[in-house]
């Protein structure tokens, strides 16, 4: 989505010696997942925007103790969710993950009908609602892995869980959303 | 068709994910206590800017230098370093409330129908023996909640206040500053985190406390010596827990809220 570690580690060190530019540069290349990441834990872009915010002027404050040449985005991602969970809990509600599709988005296949196409889309806005109607971890799993494309550590950090539970949750909510799917394709 | 974790991975791109906010860092911040610049990031919006700008121009009105201000607590409280403390206003007789300029005594579920937070209330230390609340002109905009605790094991009573512990609570809101802590020589200032918010645990020396008012002038009525003190923001509720307690005792009074 943004960021390379290369250039990561040479803006972490100009930020660590107080270059402000260096981190401006940093919030613009994660601000995006960082957003995002807030908005699937919390379904609210408010409260999103405000954890994004929190999160970045927490890394700010503690950017002099991060260890340089470790991964920056899981980090970021870390920080940024830890504002986004403590805002649900404060807040004692969650609001219900509304993901939509894009109305103008085609796949690549050029070669498909109108009408395959209206399927297709079809099929993807079923999909999407299930992942959206899951459990939340098995939401939080899935949307991280594929929606957010985050990897394994990125997907740890941010549900702030040990990597190796990243794996065995993916695999649990992928079974179950297989069967849901499945159901509905037998209904 | 492709298998369900094909179709995922084309969901990604096909998603209308809610705008991206713009953010960019905005303002240093003068400080003193850590040695580190302090930065804000705001979102973009001259509104944000405005607001920054506002607040630093009252900071520097309300402290008589700019050497004054030793440090800054989100947008909600201000830290001053001075080598002298100011005199704090005599203890009046009477009441605690009035003693400690705690505002009207009431009840837990009476002031919570005065203010618009939730009222949080350490399950550690259970049902406060008094609440109190402050509303304006005495108190900040947006009104005070203070909880008693006149004695609980372990914590002995401070000479300062007379109970326990006491805790305090209000809301702050962009461009006003609501309390502010003037440190002497004496007293040490502490970053911790507390629940994943920031906080600040002030110990050493008795320092004095102040109320100020929404444009960020002092309410010197209330300016008292506070003992030791965990100072945090939780989502623009500022939280105070004083008394003669150690740093350990406050954090796990502040996570059992």
């Amino acid at each position: 989505m943004e960021g390379r570690p290369a250039d990561d580690s040479s803006l972490v060190s100009r930020a660590q010696r107080g270059d402000e530019a260096a981190y401006e540069e940093i919030v613009q290349l994660y601000q995006q997942v960082a957003f995002r990441t807030a908005y699937v834990i919390t379904g609210s872009a408010a409260d999103a925007e405000d954890a994004a915010q929190e999160g970045f002027v927490r890394a700010y404050r503690a950017i002099g103790r991060f260890r340089r040449g470790a991964p920056l985005r899981p980090w970021l991602l870390r920080i940024v969710a830890n504002e986004a969970r403590n805002r649900v809990r404060s807040s004692g509600r969650r609001h219900q993950l509304e993901l939509r599709l894009s109305e103008g988005f085609r796949p690549g296949d050029a070669a498909q009908s109108p009408e395959a196409v209206a399927v297709a889309s079809d099929e993807r806005r079923r999909l999407l609602a299930m992942v959206s109607a899951l459990g939340e971890e098995d939401r939080l799993v899935i949307a991280s892995r594929y929606l957010l494309e985050l990897n394994g550590e990125e997907t740890a950090a941010a549900l702030g869980i040990p990597e190796g539970t990243v794996k065995s949750r993916l695999s649990r909510a992928l079974d179950r959303l297989r069967s849901r799917v499945q159901e509905a394709t037998d209904a | 068709m492709p298998d369900l974790e094909e179709q995922l991975e084309a969901l990604s791109q096909a998603i209308d994910w809610p705008p991206t906010p713009n953010v960019r860092v905005v303002l240093p911040i003068h400080r003193e206590v850590s040695g580190a610049a302090r930065r804000w990031v705001r979102w973009v919006p001259a509104m944000a800017a405005a607001a920054a700008i506002l607040v630093v121009a009252t900071l520097l009105a309300y402290t008589p230098t700019r050497d004054a201000i030793a440090g800054w607590l989100d947008l909600h409280t201000t830290i001053h370093r001075t080598p002298q403390l100011p005199s704090p206003s005599p203890h009046p007789s009477g009441p605690l409330g009035k003693r400690l300029g705690l505002g009207d005594a009431t009840t837990l579920a009476q002031a919570q129908s005065e203010v618009a937070w939730p009222i949080w209330v350490p399950a550690s230390l259970g049902r406060p023996d008094e609440v109190y609340v402050l509303v304006p002109p005495y108190g900040p905009s947006g009104g005070e909640v203070t909880l008693v605790y006149a004695e609980r094991p372990g914590i002995k009573v401070s000479g300062q206040t007379g109970v326990s512990i006491l805790i305090t609570e209000a809301r702050g809101k962009v461009n006003e500053q609501f309390f502010g802590k003037t440190l002497g020589p004496g007293t040490t200032l502490e970053n911790v985190s507390v629940n994943g918010h920031a906080g600040w645990w002030i110990s050493g020396q008795p320092h004095t406390f102040v109320i100020t008012d929404a444009n960020g002038n002092p309410y010197f009525g209330t300016l008292r010596l506070a003992t030791n003190t965990l100072v945090f923001d939780d989502n623009g509720t500022v939280v105070r827990i004083e008394g003669d307690m150690t740093k350990d005792q406050a954090l796990k009074i502040a996570s059992s809220i």
